[in-house]
């Protein structure tokens, strides 16, 4: 049965589902198509924590995120059309879409939204077609969706934030992640994300390629060499890796496939991810029905693709007459500064140049370089001179936060999370958290709240030998009261031995543990590792 | 191939190597769509989501183009595959 709406949406992901929000709660007609079986886009897969402000539900886990953004698009009277996939874009403009496999109808629409989102970048080296190779992202639907580990013994390639995301994910999952492969001479992803792996055991080689992947049914083995600064692999450095699955994490490309069906004109941005289709800051493509936004609109990262998605909505109500131009034009400034902020920092520097570059903008590009991305960073390096860590002589008072945060990362719930405001992020939110040391009484709130795991809690008064250390725990199980734990230091190696004190209650799926450290030992110790029934090693 | 190490899988769908890529370019495919016309590299099941990214970039090695230059292939109904049956009732669909 062929269908007519105000707007059809293609993609029911954070972009598609905000619009969604957006034109059906001021009274357009709305339907969200989307091939999957339940509409959230990657959101669902997203078991960690967000980071950006409040307003981008920093904090929040983004399964929780996208069950809120369903209710309330469903609320505010959105029509989901789901396991249907748009297969075409035609004059009118209409859609074409297979319903379930069981009936294909055409869709017309006043506006159509492609927020398609993204598609895995692929890398090809001899045996990459091998059954045990596969996306991260595929690998991260596996495990957090359909709850299957895609493999025991697995190798990351990419080091961007996806790569680090899932290989924490993976190891929470319960599978060993033997190494993070990375072919630049730095990890891409936050140093956040790279110490929590870190911390954990994994090994990031930077400067390394994966030269093959063996097996006869599946993959079992994977060669790994290092490469020098043109790239090419050095001979004499290879590493053998045996592994049943390899994931692969070298970023994503914009799906184009209905945009350029349409005719919409499209540009190459590396940037963005590739090829994107042109649009300007209202969302509207190089044809005045069709309008983008999310990942389809240049790759970024959920935050924006929501925030993108918004002010696509807004403009198609402002085209169909449901609010006025200039109500439109300022609701879009507000998200447009909502978007910036999270494009901010140095790790916002080059999807800030792609925009510029896309917008016409690139006088703007000059501001890119002066941002600070923490150079200096290497994993497992100690960053005793952060501003969110405390001085010696407060350590030796007692109780207190030692937060781990070296790069300008748009992110800020510790912020809010401490009742003494002993916390300060401030404007801009890429800004390095500043510890008052002073006000802090090491009551470890933030710890949990910290969605880059980077806060622990250390008390150098506990007696004259001992420190009581604090530190986040989302593994399972969890070590309890009494039990005897591995206290590692920033690199996984167990450096001490300790005796946990107590466990908090999970806090959204945080625990911290506490555990008592040697005294000399907290400069060093930054988690724990421990095994039910005894440590094996 | 009389080399040791066979030629790496680029199009996986279609089952076409980096070498018969190079190739079909060497004989004057220098664009995607000609590639695809001379080779079938991307009109599989995937309808070249995986490999347009890794076509281009042999492409623009062979050719001395900035990938940026080249020009993506055309994108035709259905990008998702489809029971051939159901076709028809979109074609009814439109008639009406």
């Amino acid at each position: 049965m062929n269908r007519s709406v105000d707007v059809a949406i293609v993609g029911a992901g954070p972009a598609g589902i905000c619009a969604a929000i957006e034109t059906a709660r001021r009274g357009a007609r709305v339907l969200v198509i989307d091939e999957n079986h339940t509409p959230g886009g990657q959101l669902f897969k997203q078991i960690h924590k967000f980071f950006g402000s409040a307003r981008h539900r920093a904090g929040v886990r983004g399964i929780e995120i996208g069950r809120e953004l369903v209710d309330s698009a469903v609320k505010a009277g959105a029509e989901f059309l789901t396991d249907s996939a748009a297969l075409g874009v035609f004059p009118g403009p209409r859609l074409a879409v297979n319903v379930g496999n069981e009936e294909a109808i055409a869709v017309s629409a006043k506006r159509i939204l492609l927020a398609t989102g993204a598609t895995e970048n692929a890398v090809s080296f001899p045996g990459w077609t091998l059954p045990g190779v596969m996306g991260a992202g595929a690998a991260q639907t596996m495990l957090n969706v359909n709850r299957v580990l895609p493999g025991n013994r697995i190798l990351m390639i990419g080091s961007g934030n996806v790569g680090l995301v899932v290989s924490y994910q993976l190891l929470q999952g319960g599978a060993a992640v033997l190494a993070v492969i990375e072919a630049a001479p730095r990890v891409g992803g936050y140093a956040v994300h790279a110490n929590k792996i870190a911390r954990a055991g994994v090994e990031i080689l930077t400067s390394h390629v994966v030269t093959e992947a063996r097996g006869v049914d599946r993959v079992t083995s994977a060669q790994v060499a290092k490469v020098d600064d043109r790239w090419t692999p050095i001979k004499g450095t290879e590493r053998e890796f045996e592994v049943d699955a390899i994931c692969i994490a070298t970023g994503l490309n914009a799906m184009t496939e209905l945009a350029r069906m349409a005719g919409c004109r499209i540009v190459h941005l590396r940037e963005l991810g590739g090829y994107t289709p042109w649009h300007d800051r209202r969302m509207c493509t190089s044809l005045p029905e069709i309008y983008v936004a999310g990942d389809a609109a240049g790759v970024e990262e959920a935050s924006s693709a929501m925030e993108k998605g918004r002010i696509a909505g807004i403009s198609i109500l402002e085209d169909l007459g449901f609010i006025a131009p200039c109500d439109a034009q300022t609701e879009r400034d507000d998200l447009w500064k909502s978007l910036e902020a999270l494009r901010q920092g140095p790790f916002g520097n080059t999807v800030r140049r792609g925009y510029d570059r896309l917008f016409g903008d690139e006088s703007r590009c000059s501001s890119c370089t002066s941002a600070h991305r923490g150079e200096d960073f290497m994993v497992g390096s100690a960053p005793r001179k952060a501003p969110g860590y405390p001085s010696d002589t407060r350590l030796a008072k007692g109780p207190v936060a030692v937060i781990e945060c070296t790069q300008e990362i748009p992110c800020n719930p510790c912020e809010s999370a401490c009742a003494r405001h002993a916390i300060t992020v401030g404007d801009p939110i890429t800004s390095l958290p500043r510890l008052d040391e002073d006000k802090c009484n090491g009551c470890g709130r933030c710890i949990a709240y910290c969605s880059g795991l980077a806060i622990i809690t250390i008390d150098a008064a506990y007696s004259d030998t001992e420190a009581l250390m604090g530190f986040p725990y989302e593994f399972l199980p969890c070590p309890n009261k009494g039990d005897e734990v591995s206290l590692v230091d920033r690199l996984g190696k167990p450096i001490a031995r300790g005796r946990v004190m107590r466990v908090t209650k999970p806090m959204d799926g945080t625990r911290v543990v506490y555990a008592v450290a040697p005294k000399e030992l907290i400069h060093d110790i930054r988690g724990i590792k421990w095994q039910a029934g005894g440590e094996s090693q | 191939m009389s080399d040791s190490k066979e030629s790496c899988l680029v199009c996986r769908c279609e089952e076409l190597t980096e070498d018969e890529i190079r190739q079909a370019i060497r004989e004057g495919c220098t664009t995607l769509t000609a590639i695809k016309r001379r080779t079938r590299a991307g009109m599989g099941l995937c309808q070249g989501r995986t490999c347009q990214r890794l076509i281009l970039a042999i492409l623009a090695q062979e050719t001395g183009q900035d990938v940026a230059e080249l020009v993506p292939d055309t994108s035709r109904f259905p990008v998702r595959p489809i029971r051939a049956e159901l076709v028809g009732d979109l074609r009814d669909g439109e008639d009406s």
